[in-house]
This record gives structure tokens, sequence and C-alpha cells, in this order.
């Protein structure tokens, strides 16, 4: 009962059949035909109120009541009792006027025991069903609210007008960052900065591919930020198909250089 | 005399001397608790009988995978004689609860002992939380009842009752 706690208690009650408030009683039985961790509880509850019931045991039935469910149990056994070929073929036939109308009464009386028994069953299953369909149901609406909720998670995320922002701890001060994009395959990237800090004079950002295979830095190209600190940068490298284990930023004179100038003020974030 | 799930398919398979076996290991069980809650020996077999005519009539009810049969039995027994002792018109076949317990209580002394160690647990719960655990299960109360009668918020019965039984799960843990 880890999971949902705010049925606890009216679990326990339900167990003993002491829950008497409708709406807390609804509410629980919604929430049992959706989730099989309480209905597990139900039955460990179930358990525990019979180990209550052990407390009653000590004495014993007398004689007479084995001996009467014995008795009763002889004269319902449940195979199919024949009644005897001789019986119908020539004692029944001779008398057969006389206790026809008893025959007809025994009969129609079988009959109408068949039915309420048939009738009886039926209702039950008929409850049965009733109880599964609604808890297909309760599975049902589960998942369709799932279904809802994950394709309006996909119609935002896709939505013409969307706008992305990261949202950052309004007590401290804009931290640089900058965000890329690379595909070694097309041999271009993309590079986005925000909040980066002033240049000096005559200096400008260069950013650094570092090769997956651990050959030298390769400029990637360079670019100045605006008086926000912000700037945008579309490069295509010399040649395609480098993959990159990383990228890095360097502040280099106007014009860039051949070699990155240490220190690195961006690196990746992990 | 072969273990409870032996003994059933028997039972479904019409043979009345596995019936008679399971009578002789339950019916104390069965007894007691309609004993209790009726307070009437004549009732208490009414429902003796009753039980386990049901069970001969309908085995099926009782799902060896899902549980034993004597914790079974008990809440059978308890919720017929709570239908008799609040004159509610008993269902047609016996229920089919689903009920998970490992305790074992094949034979006689397994069930007497764990009848005295339930009612140590129960010795040692506090005046209030026995009473109001006994007044749902052996009086049938509902707790808007419990509350009624004992003067305690709903909220108190509630959780008395939960911690009650839980207290008797961690006893057999």
């Amino acid at each position: 009962m880890n999971g949902h706690p705010q049925f606890a208690d009216a679990l326990a009650l339900y167990a003993l059949g002491a829950l008497d408030d409708a709406q807390e009683l609804a509410a629980l039985q919604a929430h049992l035909g959706a989730c099989g961790e309480c209905r597990g509880e139900l039955e460990a509850l179930r358990a525990d109120t019979a180990l209550l019931a052990l407390s009653a045991v000590g004495p014993q039935p007398p004689e007479r009541v084995r001996q009467r469910l014995l008795s009763a149990i002889a004269a319902k056994p449940r195979t199919v009792q024949m009644v005897p070929q001789s019986y119908t073929s020539s004692h029944l036939r001779r008398r057969w006027f006389s206790i026809a109308p008893t025959a007809a009464m025994v009969a129609l009386a079988v009959f109408s025991l068949l039915l309420w028994r048939e009738l009886s069953d039926t209702r039950r299953d008929l409850r049965r069903a009733q109880a599964q369909i609604e808890q297909f149901q309760m599975e049902f609406l589960t998942k369709d609210r799932e279904l809802a909720e994950a394709k309006a998670v996909s119609e935002l995320v896709h939505a013409p007008d969307v706008k992305r922002m990261t949202l950052i701890s309004a007590h401290t001060l804009p931290q640089p960052l900058m965000k890329m994009i690379y595909s070694p395959q097309k041999g271009s990237l993309i590079l986005m900065a925000t909040n980066a800090p002033p240049l000096p004079e005559n200096k400008i950002y260069e950013l650094w591919l570092l090769p997956a295979d651990g050959g030298k830095p390769m400029a990637a190209g360079w670019f100045k930020t605006d008086s926000n600190g912000h700037a945008m940068m579309f490069h295509t490298m010399e040649i395609a198909g480098i993959n990159a284990r990383g990228f890095a930023v360097t502040i280099e004179p106007s014009g860039g250089s051949p070699t990155p100038t240490m220190p690195i003020v961006m690196e990746p974030a992990s | 005399m072969g273990n409870d799930a032996a003994l059933v398919a028997r039972v479904r398979a019409g043979d009345q001397s596995a019936m008679a076996d399971l009578y002789d290991r339950y019916s104390g069980v069965v007894y007691g608790v309609a004993l209790r809650v009726l307070g009437n020996a004549m009732a208490a077999e009414d429902v003796v009988q009753e039980v386990f005519l049901q069970l001969w009539r309908k085995p099926q009810a009782f799902d060896t995978d899902r549980g034993r049969l004597a914790p079974w039995l008990a809440v059978i027994a308890r919720n017929r004689s709570i239908d008799h002792l609040r004159k509610r018109p008993t269902e047609d076949d016996i229920d089919e609860l689903p009920i998970s317990s490992g305790v074992d209580l094949e034979d006689e002394a397994g069930q007497r002992q764990a009848a005295e160690k339930v009612r140590g647990v129960l010795a040692r719960l506090p005046q209030e939380q026995r009473k109001v655990l006994e007044m749902a299960f052996f009086e049938g109360m509902t707790h808007t009842e419990i509350a009624g009668k004992t003067g305690e918020p709903l909220g108190t019965i509630k959780t008395r009752i939960r911690t009650g039984l839980l207290a008797l799960r961690k006893a057999f843990a």
C-alpha cells in the first residue's frame, strides 16, 4: 500500500465491509478497478481479517452437525442421476394414467428448479461480466487519457509558433551559454551564443572542433557577439566527415588563429 | 488426508469422503466464528451447514491458486453469520473472495496455535483498538456505527482498524 496511502484506511474498512460512506466507497471501488497494487493489498487485508477470525477458534460443533451435513450431501450428489431403465419401460407404462398428474407436477417442479438455477447462474455471470466491463472501461479511459496527453505533448513540440526557452535561477547573474548543432556528414554546424562576456578590442571568439581520433583541434569558424552578448554563426568545415569528440571556444585575435590560444573559455557541458 | 488443493480437487469431482475430510479439518474454524458472531449454538450450526453445503455445491468458488482454504472459510463464515445477525438475505452462492494468506492452518493443532497467537496479539493491543476491531468484524458494524457508539471521530476509528489489522499481519509475517 506504499503507492496510494490516501486509500489505506478506507481499504481496511472495505475489507471488513465496514465502509459506509457512499462517496468514499465509490471512489475506492473506482480506484480498485484500475490499481492492481491496491487490489493486492485488499487481498492481504482480507487475510488479516481471517486472522482476527481465528481468535474465535476453540469450540467444536456437535457430532450431529457432521451427520446432518453428510446426509445432505449424500442426498444432493452432484453427479447426474439416471432413472433406472426397467422402471421407465414397464412399471411406469403400466401405471402411467394414475401417476401422470403427479409426474407432470414433479417434472414441472424439476424444470422450474432447473430454470431457477439457470436464471440464478445467469444473473451471477451477468454481475461478473458487468464488473469486468467496468474494469475494462476504467482501463480504457486511463489509456485514452495517457494517449491524449502524449498527443498533446507531441503537438506542442511540433507547433509552428513554438518558442523554446531555458529558465535559470533569478538570483544568479546570466551565465554565458553557447548551443550548437553539428552534422559530421554535412560538415556544417550552427552555433548560438547568449550572455557571452564582451570581447576585448580586436578580439573574436573562435570555435574549435576536437576530432574524435585525437587529432589536433581544427578551426571551426569565428564570431563576434553583439552588445547583449548574443551571436549566431553558421560554418562549413573545409572537409566533411570529421567526427568530433567535442568543441571548445577560445578568444583569438581578429581574423582567427591557426591554433587555439589558451585558456578555453567555453567547453562541452558534459 | 491430502492437502487442501487435493481435497478440493476431489470435492470438485464429486467425492463425498473428501468433503467429510474438509469438514473434519475446518468445521472448528467455521463453527467458532459463527458462534462468536451469533452467540447461539443452533444458529451457528445452521451457518456451518450452509457454508459447507455451498462449498460442496460450488467448489470452484475457491481458487486453490489464490490462497488457503482456512482463511477463506473463516471470512465466508463471518460474512454469512453477519447476514444472519442482521437478518439480511444471504447470497445464493458462496463468494469468490481472493484472500492472500501464507498462514498454514491445515490441522487442528496449527489452528489452535494460530488462535493462541492471535489472542496474544489482540490482548497486547490497546483496549479501544481491540474493541473497534471486534465491533467491525464480529458485530458487523460499519465505521459510522462504531463512531456513533464509541463517540470517537470517524478518522480515529478508521486508523485504529487499519493499524490493528496490520499488527496481526506483522505477528504472522
